[in-house]
C-alpha cells in the first residue's frame, strides 16, 4: 500500500506517555473537579470557625477540638458516608437507589435479631449467638438480598430505577418492622463486643498535642470502617474491569452492550453491592444506637444522594469518583456539625440540606451542559 | 413573521406552460454542512397542477431540498419565491402558514388525542373558551368525506392507534385545512399496502387537478413513472436534469442518477482471498427474508442498497443486537449461536455501528477506556486491569491508526468525528476479530480522514481480516469491495463481483422491483378505483 499518495499530515505528534511529575500525579489523583470541593470545604470550615463570629454567632471555636473532630464529626459522617459510597456506584452507572435507608433499617434489625435471638424470619427461628462476625455478616447478607431484589426489578422487569427503588424504599421499610417483633426495637446493650463497633477507639494510647483544650481520644472504629470501605471501592471503581463497566454503562449503555459488556450482570452486582454496603451501615447503626431499630435508616437516602451529586457525579451517569463523594460527605458532615455548634436547630439543618441537594444537582447539570458545548465545538473542528 | 406570510388565494385551473401563477421558484439554492456540500446552485420550478418527482441516490440532496422548502433549514445562498414574492421561512410553521408543507414519512402525531383534534391541533374551534366538539367533528367529517377518506380514517381513533397510512392522511388533512399550495410527500408509500397506495395516488391526482403543486419523493421508479408528470434528478447536491416522465424509462433514470467520475476515489487492488470465515444461511428476521451470504478471509464484502433496505439491521442481527427468527450463522464452518453482542465478540466478530455517538462510543470517557473496553478481560488479572499492558496495547493501535488526540486520557467526545471513528476501529483491531462489520464507516467525517480509513480497510483485508462493509456511498462500495451484495426491502437482490460492478448495476438491483410482479401489473391499471 502506498501511503505517500494520501494527504496525511506528516508531522503527526508522537504520542508518548510522559512520566508525570509529583505535582501532576497528586493533581491526577485528586482530580480537577475535586479541587473545587476541597476549596469549598476550606471555605465552609472558615465560615464555621471564623466568619461566624462576624455575625455574632458563638460556638465556632469549638470546631477544632479533638472532642469535636474525632467524636462528633468523624462518627457522624460514617453512616451517610457508607450509604453514599454504594450510591456513588449506582449513580455513576446512570441509575439511582433510593431504598438504601430502608435497607439499612433491615440490616440493623437483622443483625440485632441474630445477636438477641428473638427474631424470626417466617417459621425460621434464629438462635442467639455471641459471634459478632455472624451478626455483621447476616446484616450485610440481608442488604445484599434486598439489593438483588432491586437489581431484579430494574434489569428483568425493566422498571425505571428511580420508581423501582422508590417502591422498595417503602416495601423494605415495612419489612424491617415485620422482622422486628411487634415492630419494636431489639436491644443489644448486653453485647459489648458488638457495641465496640460503634464505641471502640484505635490508637488511644498515642499522645498528640491537645487541640482546642481537649485531649486526643483515639480514632473511632466506625471511622476506620468507613475509610476502609471507601478505599476498597475506590480501588474497585478505578482499577477493575467491573469499575470500567460501571462507567461505560453510565456513559452510554447501548455502546457498552455493543462493546461486549454484560449489562444485566453488572447492574445486578451493582445493586447487590449498594445493598450490602447499606446492610453494613445498618449493622453499625444498631451498634451505635445499641438497638436494632426499624426506623434506624429512615431518611438517610436523601443525605447519601446529596453527597454523591455534591461530590461531582453526573446526573446522566458516566462520571464521578468515590473520592469526590468522600469529600462531599465530609462537607455535609461539617455543615451539620457546624450548624450544631453554632446553635441552629435540626429543622434549619434539614432546610439547608434540602437546598444543598438542589444546588449540587444544579452545579452538576451546569457542568454537563458546559461539557456538552465543549464536545460539540470539538466535533465541528 | 409578517413578510413571509402570503394571503392564501385559491389557485386556479390546470397548469399553463411557462411559470404559471403560484409557481414555487427555487433559484440558485446552496446549502453546506460541516464536511458536506449538500446542495449546490439548484434552480427549479414547482408548478401548480403538476406532480414533480425528486429522484436521486442516498445523499443526493433530496432531503436537504425538502427541508429547505419546509423551513427546517435555511439556504446558505439563493432563494425561494412565489409570484415574485420572496419566501423566507424561519421555521416549518412559517412555511405551513404560507401554504407550503412537506409531509415526512413519520408525521408528528399526538398519541393521546383523537383524529379530529390531531388535525385541528393549535386551532381548535372554541365556544365560551371550551372546545366546540360538534363544530370540530363536523369540519373534520366534511373534510374526510370530501377527500374520500371517511371510510379509512375513523375520527374517534386516538393518535397512537393510527397506522402509518392513517398518520399520513392526518398530516395531509392538516395541510388541506390550511389551504396548501405546495405539497411535498417524502417516501409516502414505503410503509403502505398496495390498496393504500392506490388511494393515496387518487388523492394526489385530485389535489393536482385542483391546482396544488406537488413534489413526490420516492425510490420506487415504477411508482414515479406511474404517478408523476415531470422528474427532477439530483446527484451529489446538484440538479442534473428535469424531464417529462413520459420521456423516461427505468434505465434512463438509473443512468441519470449515477454517472459520477470515479477518478478521485480510492480503488482497492483485489487481494487473494482466503477460505470462508463466515456464512449466513436462510436468515429470517422481522426485517429480513431469506438472507444468504458469506465472507472470506481477506475479503471486503460490500453491502449496498438504499436507506431502509435493511443493511444496518442485518449487521445488528448478525451481531446479536437484534433478534432473528430463524437461520444459521457459521464461523469457520461451525455453527455458532449468537444471541447477544457478547456472543458475537467471543466468536471473533467486531462491529463499528453507523451512529458513532449513540451506539459506538462512551463520549464522556477517555480514548483509553473506549478503545480497551472490548478486551478488558484479556488485560485483567483477577479483575484488575493492568494499566501498563492496557496503555501499551491501546497506545500501539492509537498510534497505528494515527488518532489525533493530546493523550490517551482525552475524553472521546472532544475529538473530531474522524478521530472518534478511529477510536472505534482501534477498539476492534485490539480485539483481533476474524470478521469486522463496518456500518457507514466514513459517515460525517472529513475527506482526509476518509482516505485514511479507506487505506486502513484495504490494509486490514490484506492482513486476512474478513470485512463486511455497509455503505450508502456507492463510490465507497465500488472502490473497496471485492464482492458486493445488493439489498432491497430486506432481501438480497443480487451479488456482483468487484470488477464487474458498476453504479448502474448496483442501483438497478437496489431500486428496480424484482420481487413483486404485482406492481408491474398495476401500472397498466392506471385508474384503480378507490
Amino acid at each position: 500500500m502506498n501511503t505517500e499518495s494520501t494527504s496525511l499530515p506528516q508531522n503527526q505528534p508522537k504520542m508518548t506517555e510522559k512520566r508525570a511529575g509529583t505535582f501532576q500525579r497528586i493533581l491526577g489523583f485528586i482530580g480537577a473537579d475535586n479541587l473545587s470541593l476541597i476549596f469549598a470545604l476550606f471555605l465552609l470550615v472558615f465560615l464555621v470557625t471564623v466568619a461566624s463570629k462576624w455575625f455574632g454567632l458563638d460556638g465556632g471555636d469549638k470546631f477544632f477540638s479533638w472532642q469535636n473532630l474525632m467524636n462528633s464529626l468523624a462518627q457522624a459522617i460514617v453512616i451517610v458516608g457508607l450509604l453514599s459510597i454504594g450510591e456513588t456506584i449506582v449513580i455513576i452507572a446512570g441509575a439511582l437507589d433510593i431504598s438504601v435507608g430502608s435497607i439499612a433499617s433491615i440490616g440493623s434489625v437483622v443483625a440485632a435479631s441474630v445477636l438477641a435471638g428473638i427474631g424470626t424470619v417466617g417459621s425460621l427461628h434464629i438462635l442467639p449467638t455471641d459471634s459478632v462476625i455472624i451478626a455483621v455478616l447476616a446484616g450485610i447478607a440481608a442488604g445484599v438480598i434486598a439489593g438483588a431484589i432491586n437489581g431484579g426489578i430494574v434489569t428483568f422487569l425493566r422498571v425505571n430505577p428511580t420508581i423501582a427503588t422508590l417502591g422498595t424504599l417503602a416495601a423494605f421499610a415495612g419489612f424491617a418492622f415485620l422482622l422486628a417483633p411487634d415492630g419494636k426495637p431489639i436491644g443489644v446493650m448486653t453485647q459489648p463486643d458488638f457495641t465496640w463497633l460503634a464505641q471502640g477507639r484505635f490508637l488511644q494510647d498515642l499522645t498528640f498535642m491537645d487541640l482546642g483544650g481537649s485531649k486526643w481520644t483515639g480514632i473511632p472504629v466506625l471511622t476506620v470502617i468507613l475509610v476502609g470501605v471507601a478505599i476498597i471501592f475506590h480501588v474497585v471503581m478505578r482499577y477493575t474491569d467491573f469499575g470500567r463497566a460501571i462507567y461505560a454503562i453510565g456513559g452510554n449503555a447501548t455502546a457498552a452492550r455493543l462493546a461486549g459488556i454484560n449489562i444485566t450482570r453488572v447492574r445486578m452486582i451493582m445493586y447487590m453491592i449498594s445493598g450490602g454496603i447499606a446492610g453494613l451501615a445498618g449493622v453499625l447503626l444498631a451498634a451505635r444506637t445499641t438497638s436494632g431499630n426499624p426506623v434506624n435508616g429512615t431518611g438517610l437516602e436523601l443525605q447519601a444522594i446529596t453527597a454523591v451529586f455534591l461530590g461531582g457525579a453526573a446526573t446522566a451517569g458516566g462520571k464521578g469518583t468515590i473520592f469526590g463523594t468522600f469529600l462531599a460527605v465530609i462537607m455535609v458532615g461539617v455543615l451539620n456539625n457546624g450548624m450544631n455548634l453554632l446553635g441552629f436547630n435540626t429543622f434549619t439543618q434539614r432546610v439547608a440540606l434540602g437546598f444543598l441537594l438542589v444546588a449540587a444537582v444544579a452545579i452538576s447539570q451546569y457542568r454537563q451542559s458546559t461539557a456538552d458545548r465543549a464536545r460539540k465545538t470539538a466535533e465541528r473542528r | 413573521m409578517t413578510s413571509d406570510v402570503l394571503p392564501i388565494t385559491p389557485t386556479s385551473g390546470p397548469a399553463e406552460t411557462i411559470s404559471p401563477p403560484g409557481t414555487l421558484e427555487i433559484r440558485h439554492v446552496s446549502k453546506a454542512f460541516p464536511n458536506v456540500q449538500a446542495l449546490t446552485d439548484v434552480s427549479l420550478d414547482i408548478r401548480p397542477g403538476e406532480i414533480l418527482a425528486f429522484m436521486g441516490e442516498n445523499g443526493a440532496g433530496k432531503s436537504t431540498l425538502l427541508k429547505i422548502i419546509n423551513g427546517d433549514y435555511q439556504p446558505d445562498e439563493g432563494m425561494l419565491s412565489i409570484d415574485g414574492q420572496k419566501l423566507e421561512f424561519k421555521n416549518p410553521y412559517a412555511a405551513h402558514k404560507a401554504g407550503v408543507r412537506v409531509i415526512y414519512q413519520e408525521p408528528e402525531i399526538i398519541p393521546g388525542v383523537d383524529v379530529a383534534e390531531n388535525i385541528w391541533v393549535g386551532e381548535l374551534p372554541k365556544r365560551y373558551g371550551w372546545v366546540d366538539r360538534r363544530k370540530l367533528n363536523e369540519k373534520v367529517h366534511d373534510g374526510l368525506v370530501n377527500y374520500g377518506f371517511d371510510g379509512v380514517l375513523p375520527m374517534n381513533l386516538l393518535g397512537e392507534q393510527l397506522s402509518s397510512a392513517q398518520r399520513q392522511v392526518v398530516e395531509i388533512m392538516r395541510a388541506l385545512k390550511e389551504g396548501v399550495r405546495i405539497l411535498a410527500l417524502d417516501e409516502p408509500t414505503s410503509s403502505l399496502s398496495d390498496e393504500e397506495v392506490d388511494r393515496l395516488f387518487t388523492l394526489v391526482r385530485r389535489l393536482r387537478d385542483e391546482g396544488v403543486a406537488i413534489i413526490y419523493v420516492s425510490h420506487r421508479i415504477k411508482e414515479i413513472l406511474r404517478l408523476c408528470d415531470r422528474v427532477a434528478i439530483l446527484r451529489d447536491g446538484q440538479l442534473i436534469t428535469v424531464e417529462q416522465a413520459s420521456d423516461l424509462t427505468d434505465s434512463d433514470i438509473v443512468r441519470l442518477m449515477v454517472g459520477r467520475e470515479l477518478s478521485d476515489v480510492f480503488k482497492r487492488q483485489t487481494a487473494v482471498t482466503g477460505r470462508e470465515v463466515m456464512r449466513v444461511e436462510n436468515l429470517e428476521s422481522n426485517w429480513h427474508h431469506d438472507i444468504n451470504f458469506h465472507i472470506n478471509a481477506g475479503e471486503v464484502v460490500g453491502f449496498a442498497g438504499l436507506v431502509g433496505a435493511g443493511r444496518t439491521e442485518l449487521a445488528k442481527v448478525v451481531f446479536g443486537e437484534l433478534p432473528k427468527n430463524s437461520g444459521r450463522t457459521l464461523l469457520n464452518g461451525k455453527e455458532v449461536n449468537i444471541h447477544l453482542p457478547i456472543d458475537a465478540i467471543a466468536n471473533g466478530i467486531g462491529f463499528a455501528p453507523e451512529d458513532r455517538k449513540r451506539e459506538g462510543l462512551i463520549l464522556v470517557r477517555s480514548v483509553l477506556e473506549n478503545a480497551s473496553i472490548a478486551i478488558l478481560s484479556r488485560l485483567s488479572h483477577f479483575h484488575f486491569v493492568s494499566s501498563r499492558m492496557e496503555r501499551a496495547v491501546i497506545g500501539d493501535f492509537v498510534e497505528k491508526l494515527k488518532v489525533r488526540t493530546p493523550s490517551l486520557d482525552q475524553e472521546v467526545g472532544k475529538l473530531s468525528g474522524g478521530n472518534q471513528q478511529k477510536v472505534v476501529l482501534a477498539r476492534w483491531l485490539a480485539a483481533k476479530p476474524k470478521i469486522l462489520i463496518l456500518d457507514e464507516p466514513t459517515r460525517g467525517i472529513d475527506v482526509g480522514a476518509k482516505a485514511e480509513i479507506y487505506h486502513l480497510i484495504d490494509e486490514l483485508a490484506n492482513e486476512g481480516l474478513g470485512i463486511m462493509l455497509i455503505s450508502s456511498e456507492l463510490s465507497e462500495i465500488l472502490g473497496l469491495a471485492d464482492r458486493i451484495y445488493v439489498m432491497q426491502n430486506g432481501r438480497i437482490t443480487g451479488e456482483l463481483s468487484g470488477e464487474s460492478a458498476t453504479e448502474e448495476k448496483v442501483l438497478g438491483l437496489a431500486m428496480i422491483d424484482h420481487m413483486t410482479a404485482a406492481s408491474a401489473v398495476s401500472i397498466s391499471e392506471e385508474n384503480t378505483p378507490v
